[in-house]
């Protein structure tokens, strides 16, 4: 059965801003350097509100920053 | 690692060690209050104060060496472990209430009754502490 997780493309996103830090991006968006390197890793899904605000950071849309890919399991 | 995570680390290691030594070496000393339930106070109270001056002496030392972590407030994910770990142990807590509240009183002594009690509460906070690390380690999906 194919199982859906939720990936993300903030690794890539803080690459084209300039390499942009961890806890740079963490600063910005309300929580610590842990959360965003968890978030990187796909270890936590973060709020929407969180969300959102990372997208606002990189200024583009949600979906270009968290999308669902399909694994075989 | 993030300062929360090195804290919950230093809870469960000086819980760990404390209690361990309570239930198989101050609390059998001490008979575990069997002649005297007083007893009981100055055993668990010494065990207790022990771990919590390894707890506050431990923290200071994490604080002092990530002074910005420490000051910094918790953050969605911190305050979603940390629901879980007090949910889960919640749960622990209260099967051993019941089991010491409701079942305890109709056979065992006290003794045994304040003792299962205690063990309860440091399985509940064990049990906390172990949803906390875990949910650092492995990964917090809500």
């Amino acid at each position: 059965m194919a199982e859906r997780r939720l990936t993300n493309t903030i690794r890539t996103l803080r690459f084209h801003a300039s390499e942009m830090t961890q806890a740079e991006l963490g600063e910005r968006i309300g929580v610590t350097r842990q959360t965003v390197a968890a978030t990187e890793q796909g270890k936590y899904s973060p709020t929407l509100e969180t969300a959102f605000r990372i997208a606002d950071v990189f200024h583009v849309g949600l979906e270009e920053v968290f999308r669902w890919s399909e694994d075989e399991s | 690692m993030a300062f929360r995570e090195k804290i919950a680390w230093l809870a469960l290691g000086t819980m760990l060690v404390a209690y361990t030594v309570y239930f198989t070496i101050v609390g059998p000393t001490a008979g575990f209050g069997e002649a005297r339930m007083v007893d009981i106070i100055w055993s668990f109270g010494l065990v207790a104060t022990a771990q919590a001056v390894a707890m506050i002496v431990g923290a200071i030392a994490i604080a002092v060496t990530a002074t910005k972590e420490a000051s910094a407030s918790a953050d969605e994910r911190d305050r979603a472990i940390a629901r879980r770990g007090a949910t889960i142990g919640y749960y622990v807590l209260i099967v051993g209430m019941v089991i010491v509240g409701v079942v305890m009183p109709f056979s065992e002594a006290p003794w045994k009754i304040v003792n299962a009690a205690l063990l309860a509460i440091v399985l509940a906070e064990v049990t906390h502490q172990a949803v906390v690390l875990l949910s650092y380690r492995r990964g917090w999906h809500g």
